[in-house]
């Protein structure tokens, strides 16, 4: 298992839950956040934004759907400007149900 | 070194903290986040129309009920969410199977919407007073 965490532009978030709903992903956690790139932040005339708000949508999927989920996110929050985020993955060795105390997503 | 991250009700927080305490681990951090599972955030009691498929968002299957086709009419293509609580600790190798228990046994309600815990591996750990590496510095 993997866990993605993608951080995208708050505005785009919706289209990317539906179109990862669609895909057949509709589990994700997501919360607001603020950040910075390499970009430091954002400067609009003499007011520089150090930090920009963005949404962090977390979720964890099995191996195999790592890169449909990736690609479906980046395609989804791309507008082709600075400031449209990251994706990050990590490894996840166990998922538990608190439901069911049953191991596995 | 495992870092468990678990998605747990809002309400079940205290009673959570307190079986982490008196397990004697209390050190963890607390976020509030949104986020749902294969339901697709149905919270409430309402019959989901069999006749729709799965592939429809929740709101649409629900049968018409007035705050549902509220629900439908002022949001068309609203993405549910539910408030939860995120807990983040990181802990040593041979305690993560006792936590995880512990948290199970305490969220467990039986409804959906229990929650999720993850277990992911860390590589390295620094406590900032001290710069103590690794396995003191979570101790």
């Amino acid at each position: 298992m993997k866990m993605v965490r993608a951080f995208i532009r708050p505005e785009k978030e919706q289209e990317v839950v539906l179109a990862l709903e669609g895909a057949g992903f509709p589990s994700l956690t997501k919360m607001p956040v603020f950040g910075r790139g390499k970009q430091k932040g954002l400067q609009v005339g003499p007011v520089h934004y150090d930090e920009l708000p963005k949404m962090l949508v977390m979720m964890v999927v099995n191996d195999g759907d790592v890169e449909k989920v990736v690609n479906l996110i980046h395609e989804k929050a791309k507008t082709g400007f600075v400031g449209d985020g990251k994706i990050f993955i990590s490894p996840v060795e166990n998922a538990y149900t608190v439901r069911t105390g049953e191991a596995g997503l | 070194m495992k870092e468990i991250t678990a998605i747990i009700r809002r309400d079940k927080l205290p009673e959570t903290k307190k079986a982490l305490e008196d397990l004697g681990y209390p050190s963890l951090s607390i976020q509030s986040v949104d986020g749902r599972g294969k339901q697709r955030g149905a919270v409430c009691d309402y019959d989901l129309d069999p006749e729709l498929p799965d592939s429809f968002c929740t709101p649409v299957r629900l049968k018409p009920t007035p705050s549902a086709y509220a629900l439908e009419h002022t949001l068309p293509k609203v993405a549910l969410f539910v408030p939860k609580r995120m807990l983040t600790m990181v802990v040593p190798d041979d305690l993560v199977t006792t936590l995880v228990k512990a948290i199970i046994k305490v969220n467990k309600t039986g409804k959906t919407g229990d929650g999720k815990i993850f277990v992911s591996p860390i590589e390295s750990a620094v406590r900032v007073r001290t710069g103590e590496k690794d396995g003191e510095a979570i101790s």
